[in-house]
């Protein structure tokens, strides 16, 4: 009966939305800004704790009395972020976390240029069937790989499955870089041969034969002209293939036999030392998160639209 | 400088022959255009000779070099692209030095040939801009520069005017003959448009479905094409054909007869299905064929629609009989004929008309092969007498 | 001016080594299929190694008994598989974990199932996190990619920020949420046990909680994930048939029912795809944020015995790949109708 009179104020406004367009598209602007702000605070939060926890000295955090719902830091204490490397050479961890992507990503980029050359821009028998294999391949899940290759990077003699013959000794792998790169590299080369696959086949067919009829091999071509003007999708295989290695976890964790920084242990091996040895450091552990998140904060920062357009690509193959 | 050899070139692909046992062979210094309609395989013997593409079977020489199994780089071979190709991501100068930075040329070798070859196509003073930074034109320039600057031995062109405007092309047409004179180069040019080539080339090369149909000079093809396909692709607007039968006195058509003796032309025999082409130049109202020396008979007709070319009109005739049809430049129906005359001359649509044709310009073709018969029918002059009774129906 | 050219350029290359030049010269007179598979082979080499030996290897180390350090194979056949599935492995594993869920006692009273069991099996612990986590990922990515569509003033930094997310390491994500949920360092269990929704005390070593805290964490660090792909198929949607709705007199909520999720499915499927063949691969997040004795995935009774069981880990890897498998074939099918 309310509604009949349209007298109270929400009746009015609700009546004003059905019949007023301009009423209505505010409304859904704001509902906008609410839900996008919801997604805003969702995402950025856990980072905004690890911080408070990260300047919280210890002894307030064992207390646990945040003051919820903001959780302001217990005073500032900056020295958590010197101290994270004083008591384990954090920085070693990073530093391996940096020296594994970027072989990985040399090795990656290589063998992934040549494939995408040939996927983009070669016609040839078997191409369908060989792109279905190695996007299946990279599908199966590192743990169906592990007790093989552990085998055989603790230098164990690879056998030829089923035939049993032995092939050779490979050295031993564990503990050194070679022993997580190889994998890495299998395991994230099929993302950029079809980002690379996508980016080379869009350069006109032309400028390969022009390289080719002024003096350059088809690998000349390639590394002269197709490389350099697919720039862009080299950045994105590049960028992601980095930000993959980096955020590993499952080999990360277990080539270096333990999460020493002179067996290669990268910065998983780094931050499960605070869990394991320093278990009640808890600002610690925030420091060393907050320090192992910025390379990668920075890197989505710079490089997003690379980000965003490698993603879509290479999943989505357009 | 070097002369270019195809022999039995051959070109397949899995379902497709692109190019069919093609025997070429163009002289050093020579300007030669590889002419046909698109997807008649004329681009792919140009890459075939550049060394982008390999043949199925036959043999490549580039002067006395058998080049067949050598890369694109090693066979001194220049080509300018129809998509003009340059590399987006160098600046003019870096991309004319291209090859000769490539094979270890010393830095003032390649400034010297670098400024010669942008004075040639005058690019002066523009060597450091990018290529999105300039026009269509002074791109084709800098392509064509890129390829002037290696010295080859050959310079292959893909329609390499294709992509430019109607004015800058007949420009550039001019600029390509200049350029040919400059450097006597042998030069080998792929184009689908026969004009361009009837005007450049000193022989012209007609390929049609993979196959070599002709190679002559550009006067030689329009004057005594080997085949109907030559004959029909050759001029615009292209030749007027007409089939009809040989009968002991001459030429039977659905619409008029032509008289002649089929006993005086080599390959002709009475019965033969044949195809008469006349081109429309060489048909006249019968008002201003005084001075024809071989005319035929004379063949009643109407015009139907006329297009004013300014130095000629072009005239849509109906023969008698034939009936009204969609008539356009390039599918005449049988029955129709394309006339050209003077710009001056007093016809009109849709009146009666008489033409003649001159015979010393008509072409027989056999029908079936569609061979080339004679090129000139004037071998037994035949008086007027004859001509009318050929026309009745003939009791010779 | 072209005589230099032909004798210039053989005794420039003569100047390199006539082995080099031969090869160069081998490659490429090689047919277009050649050369492909010439360059090609790097790729076969790294992944025959990686990927395929390993593979096959795994399958042949499970018929096999290992146990570290005891005397050499033993051929077992299928035992082990057996074993897995009927329970006698169950010994092996961590905790009071299984492979299989044992009896799951229906008596009636609610819940129905109960839950306690179905926890402690790798098998479902892993389906269960797969399905719960893509679903609302699917759910929350869509929601994003909704608002990264429209066009509005710091989009990009909008889009940063759920992005970065994506961006973290594993082992910090699964630190983020151990330390959320600590006892002594946390808050979080303070605020959601009353709820009930989390355990009051030793929230970490919780079988229910420690699940739910991997898959909120996983919603968390993969929403942006879904919300690209979605972002990318809403984007290549042509903006003009919103205009036929409009003039069509199509209100916002018909506009999304009749183009926009119709349009938007396809891309959806492959999301939903890849995302479930990756969240079927758990491990490090649930080894950092609580452990593998209290949520058993398939990855993780992988690890927790490959030292010491080699054969049963093997057989556990294998049984792994294979229900991977079954969604990759779906990822299949899908390009193979597309025509890839």
């Amino acid at each position: 009966m309310a509604s009949e009179t349209s007298d109270g104020p929400l009746a009015r406004w609700t009546q004003g939305v059905i019949e007023d367009t301009e009423q209505r598209n505010r409304l859904y602007r704001s509902l906008f800004y609410v839900v996008t702000l919801f997604f805003l605070v969702t995402t950025l939060f856990p980072f905004y704790w690890l911080l408070v926890l990260a300047l919280t000295p210890n002894s307030l955090i064992r207390q646990g009395n945040w003051d919820l719902p903001f959780l302001r830091p217990q005073g500032f204490n900056w020295e958590a972020f010197v101290e994270v490397f004083q008591q384990i050479p954090f920085h070693l961890y990073v530093f391996n976390s940096f020296v594994l992507a970027l072989i990985t990503t040399v090795i990656v980029l290589f063998i992934a240029s040549l494939a995408g050359y040939v996927f983009g821009r070669l016609e040839f028998p078997g191409r369908g069937v060989l792109m279905l294999g190695i996007l299946a391949i990279s599908y199966f899940p590192p743990a169906a790989f592990l007790v093989p290759l552990f085998e055989a990077f603790t230098g164990n003699v690879v056998v030829l499955p089923f035939v049993g013959v032995e092939l050779f000794k490979p050295p031993r792998l564990v503990n050194t870089p070679g022993a997580m790169v190889l994998p890495f590299s299998a395991l994230f080369l099929p993302l950029s041969i079809f980002i690379l696959t996508t980016f080379y086949g869009q350069i006109p067919e032309g400028l390969e034969d022009a390289a080719r009829v002024e003096g350059t091999t088809r690998l000349g071509a390639l590394f002269r002209v197709i490389i350099p003007l697919s720039a862009p999708g080299v950045a994105t295989a590049s960028v992601l293939t980095f930000i993959a290695v980096y955020n590993e976890y499952f080999f990360s964790s277990i080539m270096a036999l333990s999460n020493q920084p002179e067996q290669w242990s990268p910065l998983v091996g780094g931050i499960l030392s605070y869990q394991t040895q320093y278990t009640t450091s808890f600002n610690l552990m925030a420091a060393a998160s907050v320090i192992g998140v910025l390379p990668v904060v920075i890197l989505v920062v710079v490089a997003q639209e690379r980000i965003v357009s490698g993603l879509t690509a290479g999943a989505l193959k357009e | 400088m070097a002369k270019v050899t195809l022999e039995h070139i051959t070109k397949r692909y899995e379902d497709v022959t692109a190019v069919d046992d093609m025997n070429l062979d163009l002289r050093d210094g020579e300007f030669v255009c590889l002419v046909g309609p698109s997807g008649c395989g004329k681009s792919t013997t140009m890459e075939m000779i550049a060394g982008l593409t390999k043949p199925t079977e036959g043999e490549v020489y580039i002067g006395d070099r058998n080049v067949t199994k050598l890369p694109p780089k090693d066979r001194g071979v220049a080509m300018v692209f129809q998509n003009i190709a340059l590399f987006p991501h160098m600046d003019v100068y870096d991309n004319i030095s291209f090859g000769l930075r490539l094979r270890d040329y010393d830095k003032e070798e390649i400034d010297r040939r670098v400024d010669n070859a942008a004075d040639i196509v005058q690019l002066e003073g523009m060597l450091d801009r990018m290529p999105d930074e300039m026009s269509g034109g002074q791109r084709q320039r800098v392509a064509i520069a890129r390829a002037i600057v290696r010295e080859p031995e050959v310079f292959l062109m893909d329609e390499p005017l294709a992509n430019l405007d109607a004015k800058l092309r007949v420009h550039m047409r001019t600029e390509l003959q200049r350029l040919h004179k400059e450097l006597d180069t042998t030069i080998v040019y792929v184009t689908h448009d026969q004009a361009e080539a009837m005007t450049m080339s000193d022989r012209i090369a007609v390929i049609d479905a993979g196959e070599l149909q002709q190679i002559d000079p550009p006067l030689t093809c329009y004057n005594s094409p080997e085949n109907l396909f030559v004959a029909g692709f050759i001029g615009s607007p292209s030749m007027n054909f007409v089939d009809g039968e040989v009968t002991q006195n001459g030429l039977e058509t659905e619409y008029f007869d032509v008289a002649l003796d089929p006993g005086t032309i080599d390959g002709l025999s009475v019965g033969q299905r044949v195809t008469m082409g006349i081109r429309p130049e060489d048909i006249y109202p019968v008002a201003v064929d005084e001075g024809l020396q071989y005319p035929t008979n004379r063949i009643p007709a109407r015009t139907d629609v006329m297009e004013p070319m300014g130095d000629e009109i072009f005239v849509y005739l109906l023969l008698e009989g034939a009936q009204e049809a969609t008539m356009g430049t390039e599918s005449r129906g049988s029955g129709q004929l394309l006339m050209s005359v003077d710009p001056d001359s007093d016809i009109q649509e849709d009146e009666e008309v008489n033409i003649v044709l001159d015979r010393s310009k008509v072409h027989l073709f056999d029908t079936t092969s569609g061979e080339a018969i004679t090129h000139d029918i004037t071998t037994t002059p035949v008086t007027e007498g004859r001509a009318e009774r050929g026309e009745t129906g003939g009791d010779a | 001016m072209s005589a230099e050219e032909p004798e210039s350029a053989p005794t420039r290359e003569s100047r390199k080594s006539g082995a080099l030049v031969s090869a160069v010269r081998w490659m490429e007179n090689l047919g277009e299929t050649g050369f492909a598979y010439l360059l090609l082979t790097p790729v076969f080499i790294l992944l025959g190694a990686i990927a395929l030996y390993p593979l096959l290897r795994t399958f042949e180390l499970s018929l096999y008994t290992n146990v570290i350090g005891v005397g050499d194979a033993e051929w077992v056949g299928f035992e082990h598989y057996v074993d897995l599935f009927t329970g006698e492995a169950d010994s092996n594993f961590p905790g009071t974990t299984q492979f299989l869920w044992g009896d799951v006692t229906v008596n009636g009273e609610f819940p129905f199932v109960h839950v306690e069991r179905l926890l402690r099996s790798a098998l479902a612990v892993t389906l269960i996190f797969t399905v719960v986590s893509v679903f609302f990922e699917t759910l929350i990515g869509f929601g994003q990619a909704l608002v990264l569509d429209q066009d509005f003033y710091g989009r990009r930094w909008v889009r940063v920020a759920i992005i970065i997310p994506w961006a973290i390491p594993i082992v910090i994500q699964g630190m983020i949420f151990f330390l959320m949920f600590h006892p002594s360092a946390g808050f979080a269990t303070d605020i959601l046990a009353p709820y009930g929704i989390v355990a009051e005390t030793n929230t970490l070593n919780d079988p229910a909680s420690g699940l739910l805290l991997a898959i909120v964490a996983d919603i968390w660090k993969t929403s942006a994930f879904m919300a690209l792909l979605i972002l990318a198929g809403l984007q290549s949607i042509d903006r003009s048939l919103y205009d036929v709705a409009k003039v069509a007199g199509a209100s916002r909520w018909q506009q999304f029912r009749l183009i926009t999720f119709p349009l938007i499915l396809p891309t959806l499927g492959v999301a939903v795809l890849f995302r479930t063949i990756d969240a079927m691969r758990i491990y490090g997040l649930i080894d950092i944020s609580s452990s593998c004795s209290v949520v058993p995935s398939l990855s993780c009774m992988v690890v927790s015995t490959f030292t010491t069981q080699r054969g049963l880990s093997s057989a556990v890897a294998f049984v792994t790949a294979g229900v991977i498998a079954i969604a990759v074939l779906g990822v299949i099918y899908q390009q193979y109708r597309e025509g890839f």
